[in-house]
């Protein structure tokens, strides 16, 4: 037992050692370019961690992430790479902020925020589940379609936006700029500093006597910050997911096609079918991801690639860093938020050029997928591995590791 | 999943153990000698130090009575560097020998302290160990210097480059002092012009900051000065030391012609080593540099620390610590000029003409410095209000380098740095903050970091810029394009800024119209939208009302930074027969090279591309955003924090025109009258409809 | 739209450009070709380019001459290739993740370096276009529609089109090929004839990421001749992609490039003709058509059987 303790915290270590690794070869270039680097690292997680408003933005910036990455997580878990979810955040906030500009009128907002985010979960599966059909078909590789279909997204979302669905104030003004109008505020997704406020939380911090990280934890509730209800929306979506995969027959499909497909079909399973399905489930987590960085952040559609943002490719390392599990997706992508956050305080304060922090996550995404080798390695030696070489083996491996659902399998890709 | 847990968990530990101190110490760290701009307006001649009187400094030094005195130097780099810290050390040897050796003047130093943070550290060390006289040789400094200094009433502390002896904040023995390079700097660019046959000078300078620009700023406009039609190559190798790309510089310069070369800090070693073996002339500054080439360099301006020293010295001993700050001066001879005897003797009579000149206050060298500006920028003609510090963040979403949106917000703020001075203007940014939440972060940081300006540089950024600014009242917030200051959301602290591109547009438009032979002309959008929308639109009106037969074929690449497909764009444009191509946003740098490769002239927007294909880029479109940021700034200043929208017209400078000389008059003409018509309103631009 | 342009000269301005255009992608989508022949995904390729177009560039700026550029590029582009390999071969990484590491590296790194060597777009003289002039007076370029279309690019587009056939022959003809092949469709028997499945997918990996640096360089030096941060803008994903279309074949890929290229140029043209169709659309068709185009007939797609798999001797 103690044993197994210490085996698995070094595991669990592991990950960190590849992430101060990737930051000793980044303090490197920090150094070259003038700058101290145990400052630079502090400011970065001092930025990212140690008060309220960074708290927030990490938090904030977790929420596409996590979103982004169950659906990541769905389609890879079905043996299908998306990496379309860029343009699947696109339609789903295009789709989202029409629908919510349509509606109002008296509407209830959590009214309007409901169908506001069904209708981005619903066009973000339609542009994932188009790669799906295509591919099981056509024969259409997914990586193609899905590359494709992101910059079809984009210019979707400029046609629209000089067009139909331009703010009307922004052609009076003759400034033309590609955004829509303000949704009404009843449609917000709420803050939580509107939610402490619901629940009479409108004592500051310094009446309460509240000090140091206390007092930061305390104002990231309360105060007016802009972390907002999208954040226990996602959570809950994860585990959602979790029961999705783990706990229903469609996940076990899933799953099962992603693991094996030929032993999948042998099993009579519908694997085309259940391969469509998968990527319409990624694509449709990512268009909710868009949904709620309208709902809950932007509150209007605006350039396209200012609203996804990269979280297409960023999700993709937020969910191989949890293990592909839903509920290792939150904190993974709550880390790598983190790191992007304070990547970019790290930036202000230190006034070096953005892009070293770029450079510098790269390493640490390259470093830490690299650590996946050694923990595994040394699972191996800790547990004999079967042999599994036979497609009915699998099937019946699968159909065990299913009645002991929940346990935290890896599963390779 | 628990070991994604248990990482996360130790992250945090980690952050905590972070927290346990103050809010990250952001010590600056200067790889070498910064030194501060100087505050003074342009035109004034005189050195007005903003805290103390000027002293005036003997030039021999007075070493009487010095006894027993113990100095200690910290210094950004070495006592041999042939440049700005060797300069000051020698000059304490001379005073050391002259005073009676080390019995009487003991001294201490410390190199390379480009870390400020050690560099703070040895000086309270000097200070704690008994010091007299701890000289602190870098503007950088004086941060530390100023926290220090309290400690150690009866010490004495000196540094420079600069003329704040912190009496303001109440510290009595801080002594300031500055070199006044741009005078022999201006000698010898007088001496240079008359040396040179080629008529074309080479510059190698470090950093474009504090002494070497005044240096450089002085030599150019002492090169005009003597000979209006000489070409000044001025190069920066972006650091003090790098030898290697100095040497570069030099053989760059003397490759494109150049036949006298100067330049300044440590790295010219290099350069004068390249200049020798070339057989091309040197002109030093700071050190005496003739011990590594004495054939080569012909003429040095010397920094003669000594009277400044002895003077510091003296007072010392009186018991006076502080409180005054020094200039080196032709006139009070801290500058002086060394020349060779193998020169040309004419050359140096009006060198010397004008080194006696400038010190008899005949020739205002600062003015001159000015002139230049006035020909080239015509920045000068700007009235530039007098501003208390300020401190601008700006937000954008590509770089600072992207010859178009982002690129003319920044320039402008380096326009309005240069004149105030990094002291009263502190410029921070953050770049292709292409992601708002990204962007929103940085907005509040910097609102919570105290700036006093912030300026979102993007429509986009629009809805977090409300909800961020009414948690920061007296922070002004400004963005654009857009006419929305807010006012529905009950915002008070946002200015708005909208730049009327289709004005530059239509002027282009007639430019295009009139220079173009086949009657096509090309152009390489973006995105349909926004000011490039504008810009269309304007563009087209303008061709169509000069001349309805000529041909406007627009395309857009569906993105800002398809540098490739707005080249294969251009090209395209050319294969249809356009001979005059225009476009706007980042991705154009493609498309302006193949209108180089073609032989077709471009008509730039927004930021100077120039600097790409000179003989190319025939007119350009430029932002100036220098009048909204002084709007910007003096509301802010008169406790008004927002609720204006500023746009940049033709009318109020906010857009200028500027034509290449190769143009055909009539084009220009035609082109200005259209500036006019739009700026009395006698011209109305509709535009026409598109898809 | 004007009378003076004929149909002809306009469908000669779209193969030009479409040719010219394709320069890139081939480089990179053969180089992606061989790496995923072995069994390796690398989507790190738009950071390659990155690099590549840095390197090629400040290497020629500095030396004057684009053929060290060239050579620069190859070599940064190979030495990324290497972190590729060490992460997703050595350290059996994956590989869809590991390349979105090594982008973030390159972008990152190729902006740093500019910044930081440069600071400003400034323009270098790289390759011109060959005009192929067998005397003073003739000159292959010259010749009417054929000149124009085929005889005036620079030589690393020819380069790029023959690395066509010479990247199928070495694939298809020769031993080396023949392992790349198999470590990707069976790394298992090729581990037990001898041959090392590890050399076989690094050296897969470096060649491609070499060409992936030239194809960054090709911007950089030959079409475009400066370097803007980011300036590949995702060609390097769209490279990817086109290895798909190609079925994993040099000669499928030089079909997708220059059908995507074509159509990139016709949207250029359908634009500048002004045929009332709107600019996102125009832009929309390359991505459309491509898409389209591999849906049409119905085809297998032929997927090394080991791509993405990282390869662990016996224990499998």
């Amino acid at each position: 037992m103690k044993r197994q303790f210490f085996d698995r915290l070094i595991d669990a270590l592991l990950p960190l050692f590849a992430i101060l690794l990737a930051f000793a070869i980044g303090a490197l270039f920090l150094l070259w370019q003038g700058v101290n680097p145990l400052e630079a690292y502090k400011a970065m997680i001092v930025g990212a961690f140690g008060n309220k408003n960074g708290l927030a933005d990490t938090l904030v910036k977790a929420v596409p992430l996590m979103l982004v990455a169950l659906g990541i997580a769905i389609a890879f878990r079905g043996g299908m790479i998306n990496i379309g979810a860029e343009g699947q955040i696109i339609v789903g906030a295009l789709f989202t902020s029409w629908v919510g500009l349509q509606l109002g009128g008296g509407l209830p907002g959590w009214f309007i925020i409901i169908i506001g985010l069904i209708s981005g979960a619903f066009m973000g599966g339609i542009w994932g589940l188009i790669p799906g059909f295509l591919k099981a078909k056509l024969g259409v590789n997914e990586i193609l379609s899905t590359i494709m279909m992101n910059q079809i997204a984009i210019q979707i979302g400029f046609f629209l936006l000089r067009g139909p669905m331009i703010d009307p104030a922004e052609v009076a003004a003759g400034t033309n700029i590609p955004q829509s109008a303000r949704l009404e505020r009843i449609a917000d997704m709420p803050r939580f500093t509107d939610m402490a406020k619901w629940f009479g939380f409108t004592e500051s911090a310094k009446n309460l006597g509240l000090e140091g990280f206390t007092k930061e934890i305390y104002g990231l509730f309360v105060d007016p910050t802009r972390f907002h209800s999208g954040f226990i929306f996602a959570v809950v979506m994860a585990v959602l997911v979790y029961i999705l995969l783990w706990r229903t027959t469609i996940g076990y499909r899933i799953r099962a096609v992603g693991l094996n497909r030929h032993a999948a079909r042998y099993a009579g399973m519908n694997v085309k079918q259940t391969m469509v399905m998968s990527m319409t489930l990624s694509g449709a987590f990512a268009g909710l991801a868009g949904a709620v960085e309208i709902l809950g952040l932007h509150h209007r559609m605006f350039e396209p690639v200012a609203v996804s943002a990269g979280y297409g490719f960023a999700g993709i390392v937020a969910a191989l860093f949890g293990k592909l599990h839903p509920l290792g997706i939150i904190p993974s992508s709550i880390l790598f938020g983190g790191l992007l956050v304070g990547g970019d305080k790290m930036q202000r304060a230190m006034q070096i050029p953005q892009v070293l922090i770029v450079a510098i996550l790269g390493l640490v995404v390259l470093f830490v997928v690299s650590t996946d080798y050694l923990v595994k390695k040394r699972q191996n030696r800790r547990v004999s591995v079967t042999d599994g070489d036979d497609d009915l083996a699998i099937v019946e491996k699968m159909k065990e590791s299913l009645k002991e659902a929940g346990a935290d399998e890896e599963v390779d890709a | 999943m628990k070991k994604v847990l248990l990482m996360l968990a130790l992250i945090l530990m980690l952050a905590l153990v972070a927290c346990g101190g103050d809010e990250p110490a952001v010590e600056e760290v200067v790889e070498e000698p910064v030194v501060a701009e100087p505050t003074d307006a342009p035109e004034e001649v005189e050195v007005e130090p903003t805290e103390a009187a000027v002293e005036d400094v003997e030039a021999e030094a007075d070493v009487e009575g010095l006894d027993s005195i113990r100095i200690a130097i910290v210094m950004p780099s070495t006592i041999n560097d042939l440049a700005w810290s060797q300069a000051l050390y020698d000059s304490l040897l001379r005073l050391q020998e002259k005073a009676g050796g080390e019995d009487a003047i003991e001294l201490a130093y410390s190199e390379n302290m480009f870390n400020v943070t050690d560099a703070a550290a040895a000086i309270r060390d000097y200070a704690a160990d008994g010091y007299n006289v701890v000289i602190a040789h870098g503007t950088q400094y004086g941060t530390s210097l100023f926290e220090i200094a309290p400690d150690f009433p009866e010490t004495t502390f000196a540094y420079g480059t600069s003329t704040n002896t912190g009496a303001d904040e109440g510290i009595e023995n801080i002594f300031a002092y500055e070199a006044r390079a741009e005078e022999g700097g201006y000698v010898n660019g007088v001496l240079a012009a008359g040396l040179s046959e080629s008529g074309i000078i080479g510059v190698v300078g470090p950093v474009e900051a504090g002494d070497a620009k005044l240096y450089i700023d002085g030599f150019v406009a002492g090169a005009m000065a003597a000979n209006p039609n000489i070409q000044v190559n001025v190069s920066y190798t972006g650091s003090f030391g790098d030898t290697a790309l100095a040497a570069e510089a030099a053989n760059t310069h003397i490759a494109a012609g150049a036949d006298v070369l100067t330049g300044s800090a440590q790295q010219v070693v290099g350069a004068i080593s390249v200049a020798e073996e070339q057989g091309v002339v040197w002109m030093g500054t700071q050190s005496d540099q003739s011990s590594l080439a004495p054939e080569t360099v012909v003429a040095s301006q010397l920094y003669d620390w000594d009277g400044i020293l002895s003077g510091i010295l003296q007072k010392n001993q009186a018991g006076e610590y502080g409180n005054s700050a020094y200039a080196l001066t032709l006139a009070n001879n801290g500058l002086v000029m060394d020349f060779a005897d193998s020169l040309d003797a004419d050359a140096i009579a009006a060198a010397e003409e004008a080194a006696a000149a400038i010190a008899a206050g005949d020739i205002d060298v600062m003015a001159a410095i000015a002139g230049e500006v006035m020909e080239t920028d015509d920045e000068a003609m700007m009235e530039y209000p007098e501003i208390a510090p300020v401190r601008v963040a700006l937000v954008m979403p590509s770089t600072t380098t992207d010859l178009a949106w982002s690129q003319s917000m920044y320039d402008s703020l380096v326009v309005l740095q240069e004149y105030y001075g990094e002291d009263n203007f502190e410029i921070v940014f953050s770049e292709n903050m292409f992601n708002v939440t990204d962007a929103a972060a940085a907005i509040r940081d910097y609102a919570a970091d105290g700036y006093n300006i912030i300026i979102a540089h993007g429509a986009q950024y629009g809805s977090s810029l409300f909800e961020i600014a009414p948690d920061f009242p007296e922070t002004s917030f400004a963005w654009g394009t857009t006419t929305n200051v807010g006012e529905a959301e009950g915002v008070t602290n946002v200015f708005a800024y909208d730049p009327r591109l289709e004005q530059g547009g239509y002027v282009s438009g007639v430019l295009a119209a009139s220079l173009t032979e086949s009657g096509i002309i090309g152009l390489v959008g973006p995105v349909d939208a926004g000011d490039a929308k504008l810009h269309v639109d304007g563009f087209v009106a303008g061709v169509r009302d000069t001349n309805p037969d000529v041909q406007v074929n627009v395309s857009f690449t569906g993105s800002f930074g398809d540098t490739a497909l707005a080249a294969e764009a251009a090209s395209t444009h050319i294969a249809a027969g356009a001979d005059v191509l225009t476009g706007s946003a980042q991705q154009v740098v493609g498309a302006v090279g193949v209108a180089e490769n073609a032989g077709v002239p471009w008509m730039g927007v927004q930021s100077d591309q120039t600097s790409l294909a000179p003989d190319t880029v025939v007119a350009t479109v430029l932002y100036d955003w220098v009048p909204t940021l002084l709007g910007i700034i003096t509301s802010n200043q008169a406790g008004e924090y927002g609720g204006l929208v500023y746009q940049l017209t033709l009318e109020n400078g906010g857009q200028k025109m500027v034509y290449a000389d190769s143009l055909p008059a009539e084009a220009v003409e035609a082109a200005q009258a259209a500036e006019a018509g739009i700026i009395d309103g006698s011209i109305e631009i509709v535009a026409e409809p598109r898809n | 739209m004007s009378e003076n342009l004929t149909m002809a000269a306009i469908i000669l301005g779209i193969l030009h450009s479409g040719i010219r255009l394709a320069t890139p992608y081939l480089f990179a989508s053969i180089g992606e070709t061989i790496s995923q022949r072995a069994g390796v995904l690398n989507l790190g390729v738009e950071g390659i380019m990155l690099m590549g177009a840095f390197f090629g560039f400040y290497a020629t700026m500095q030396t004057d001459n684009p053929w060290i550029g060239l050579l620069a590029a190859l070599i940064v582009g190979a030495m990324m290739g290497l972190l590729m390999a060490i992460a997703s071969i050595t350290f059996q990484a994956q590989q869809g993740i590991s390349g979105i590491g090594l982008f973030m590296f390159g972008a990152g790194v190729s902006s740093l370096l500019f910044k930081t060597m440069v600071g400003n777009v400034v323009s270098v003289n790289g390759f011109s276009e060959l005009t192929f002039c067998v005397s003073d007076m003739l000159c292959l370029s010259e010749i009417p529609v054929l000149g124009d279309i085929f005889f005036s690019h620079s030589i690393v587009t020819y380069a790029a089109f023959a690395l066509v056939p010479f990247a199928a022959w070495m694939l298809n003809e020769t031993t080396w090929g023949l392992n790349v092949r198999s470590v990707g469709q069976n790394p298992e028997a090729v581990d037990s004839l001898g041959v090392s499945v590890t050399a076989v997918r690094y050296a897969a990996v470096m060649v491609g990421s070499a060409l992936a640096g030239i194809a960054g360089a090709s911007l950089s030096i030959s079409l475009l001749g400066l370097f803007q941060e980011n300036m590949t803008n995702g060609m390097g994903f769209i490279a990817v992609a086109l290895v798909y279309f190609g079925s994993w074949k040099p000669r499928g890929v030089l079909l997708g490039a220059l059908l995507f290229s074509t159509i990139n140029a016709l949207q250029l043209w359908v634009q500048v003709l002004d045929l009332n169709i709107p600019s996102d659309v125009a832009v929309m068709l390359p991505y459309l058509l491509t898409i389209i185009a591999l849906a049409l007939p119905f085809r297998r797609s032929m997927q090394p059987a080991a791509l993405t798999k990282p390869f662990k001797r016996g224990e499998n």
